[in-house]
């Protein structure tokens, strides 16, 4: 398919300018969490220059803010279509393995074995920027298949509507589709009013939050909905790789094949372009960490947990009980 | 069982809120320390939300050994919910790694030595101490094997040696072994290799009381001291020979 980037970014244009008003109003959270932590509306200094308050990065470009969803609205609606081909293409398949690797790390379901005369409810997971729903089939799938247990819901949400159509056509072909296990929802994740607070046991955002345009209001939105002992779960691109010469070559690979590839396969490289770039603005390991816990999480001893050498990293915080 | 968890919230609560990033190691400080102070409490071997569930795990550990569900339960018991036990990055190893470092920490406080009159040698405490160590698995012995076979596998080897080294640091430096010389290491490694036989032997201990374990150990102790005598003996004649194979060749004009 071979759609401008920005043909769509005049229809996502509304709901994205009402949906970052709201997330900049400020907002009071859990009493533990509101004493360390900044101002609502003040971004955290995380990249190394300092853009003005109502601008923000969409790859190496300065932006306004209010058009930053917008354009990642766009870049989305775009390679919605051959999104999983182009995930093979880029990362010669090992995607799969890695997020394959976080729900099974995740450990999702109540396990059956355990005091069967207790009735649960099963996890209520929250996926956020899943919309094709990988990570939501194989959530449900783990929940299934090891645990035995059919009560586990996931909750897909999405702020942009062509991906959750490609997760709802991909849905009809698993078990889930009417099942009542899996709900999709269009939502942005600094926002979502419509889920409670203290409801969601466990919050996952795969290869997704980078393109956030306020990742600290969406980390703190977390924090919310979250119940107390919930675990908040990121798999997600790094920056850079710890070794020096490997990164240098996974850089030239990801800049110089990447958008070449996206050319070839999706017709689309701009939006390639930024997604490459995107992965350069994301904050390193330990500030993504840090950013973590400044929301109110409390982290593992081994904060993070590097995949393939530090290419992909995964991120885990714990709502603490009190 | 008694885990000292009191001691542990209590020096936890000196601590200031914001700590630095602790290391990635099998007893990862929460404060290291670059010096020693054998008077300073020992710091907590996990964060105090981990302590939590790991010690309410280990209360389920008799009846549901060493496993994942031991943890979930844990976690339910002190109020958590099962998706927590994700803090716990090695899962169930994390939890085979709390019992190994809190009954080495409870070594401290438990055995204490009479001073002066009827003082104990280094043997004989190093005999105590490892003892001690061994009656600390009471609680989980009928799982223990659960455990070991845990440590065992290839990606947590690193680790259970480590551990495996610290606890014989830790008993010949409170058995008030204080030389330094080569036999530093030579003492660590069979202090370390007695005590994973002693376990293992503990393992598959029917009799009451672990008399059959303690008659091992003592046995194994007795091969040791020995078995280190007749090698300081071999040392002492190779050194005797020498000495003479050279003042024999000296004296044939050869030039050493």
């Amino acid at each position: 398919m071979s759609r401008s980037p920005y043909s769509s970014a005049g229809r996502l244009c509304f709901r994205c300018l009402r949906a970052s008003k709201q997330s900049r109003s400020t907002r009071s959270f859990a009493s533990t969490a509101s004493a360390n932590q900044p101002p609502a509306a003040s971004p955290r200094p995380s990249s190394n220059d300092a853009a003005p308050a109502d601008t923000t990065h969409f790859g190496f470009q300065t932006i306004a803010e209010s058009m930053k969803e917008s354009r990642v609205g766009a870049v989305f609606s775009s390679v919605a279509g051959n999104y999983d081909a182009m995930n093979d293409f880029m990362s010669l398949g090992i995607h799969r393995l890695w997020k394959d690797h976080f729900v099974r790390s995740l450990d999702p379901g109540h396990p059956s074995s355990i005091s069967p005369s207790t009735p649960s409810s099963g996890w209520k997971i929250l996926d956020v920027a899943g919309g094709t729903g990988d990570i939501a089939f194989r959530m449900l799938d783990h929940a299934t298949t090891i645990h035995n247990d059919t009560s586990t819901s996931v909750l897909v949400a999405d702020i942009n509507p062509d991906m959750l159509n490609e997760g709802k056509k991909r849905a009809l072909q698993t078990a889930y589709a009417r099942s009542g296990r899996l709900e999709f929802m269009e939502a942005n994740a600094e926002s979502i009013p419509s889920i409670p607070s203290n409801s969601i046991d466990l919050y996952t955002v795969a290869f997704g939050i980078r393109n956030f345009t306020h990742k600290d209001a969406a980390l703190r939105e977390a924090f919310r909905i979250l119940k107390p002992g919930g675990i908040f779960a990121c798999l997600e691109f790094t920056p850079r790789l710890s070794n020096p010469l490997l990164n240098a070559v996974y850089k030239r690979w990801s800049f110089g094949a990447i958008p070449i590839i996206g050319q070839l396969v999706a017709g689309d490289r701009d939006s390639y372009q930024y997604l490459v770039e995107s992965i350069e603005r994301f904050p390193s390991q330990d500030e993504w960490r840090g950013m973590i816990e400044d929301a109110g999480f409390v982290t593992p001893q081994t904060a993070w947990e590097d995949l393939n050498g530090g290419i992909a990293a995964i991120h885990k915080g714990m709502k603490p009980l009190r | 069982m008694s885990i000292p968890t009191t001691t542990l919230t209590r020096s936890l609560r000196r601590l200031p809120r914001s700590l630095p990033p602790p290391a990635r190691s099998l007893t990862p400080l929460l404060h290291p320390r670059h010096y020693h102070d054998p008077t300073a409490p020992s710091p907590a071997p996990y964060p105090p939300t981990e302590t939590a569930i790991l010690t309410a795990s280990l209360l389920r550990v008799p009846t549901s050994g060493f496993t994942p569900t031991t943890l979930t339960l844990g976690a339910r018991d002190a109020g958590f919910l099962d998706v927590s036990t994700n803090l716990l990055p090695n899962g169930v190893f994390d939890l085979v790694l709390f019992h190994l470092a809190t009954r080495r920490l409870a070594l401290r406080s438990e055995v204490q030595f009479v001073e002066g009159e009827g003082e104990l040698g280094v043997g004989e405490r190093v005999r105590g101490l490892l003892w001690a160590r061994l009656r600390g698995n009471e609680a989980v012995v009928g799982r223990l094997h659960e455990a070991l076979a845990i440590m065992a596998q290839p990606t947590h080897i690193p680790a259970s040696l480590t551990a495996l080294f610290t606890l014989s640091s830790d008993i010949l430096h409170l058995a008030g072994d204080t030389s330094l010389d080569t036999a530093w290491y030579t003492k660590r490694a069979s202090t370390g290799a007695l005590y994973a036989a002693a376990e293992l032997y503990q393992t598959q201990d029917q009799s009451t009381d672990f008399r059959d374990t303690a008659r091992f150990l003592d046995d194994r102790l007795e091969e040791l001291r020995v078995g280190g005598e007749a090698l300081g003996d071999v040392g002492e004649w190779v050194g005797y020979a020498g000495r003479n194979l050279v003042n024999v060749m000296r004296s044939r004009g050869v030039r050493v």
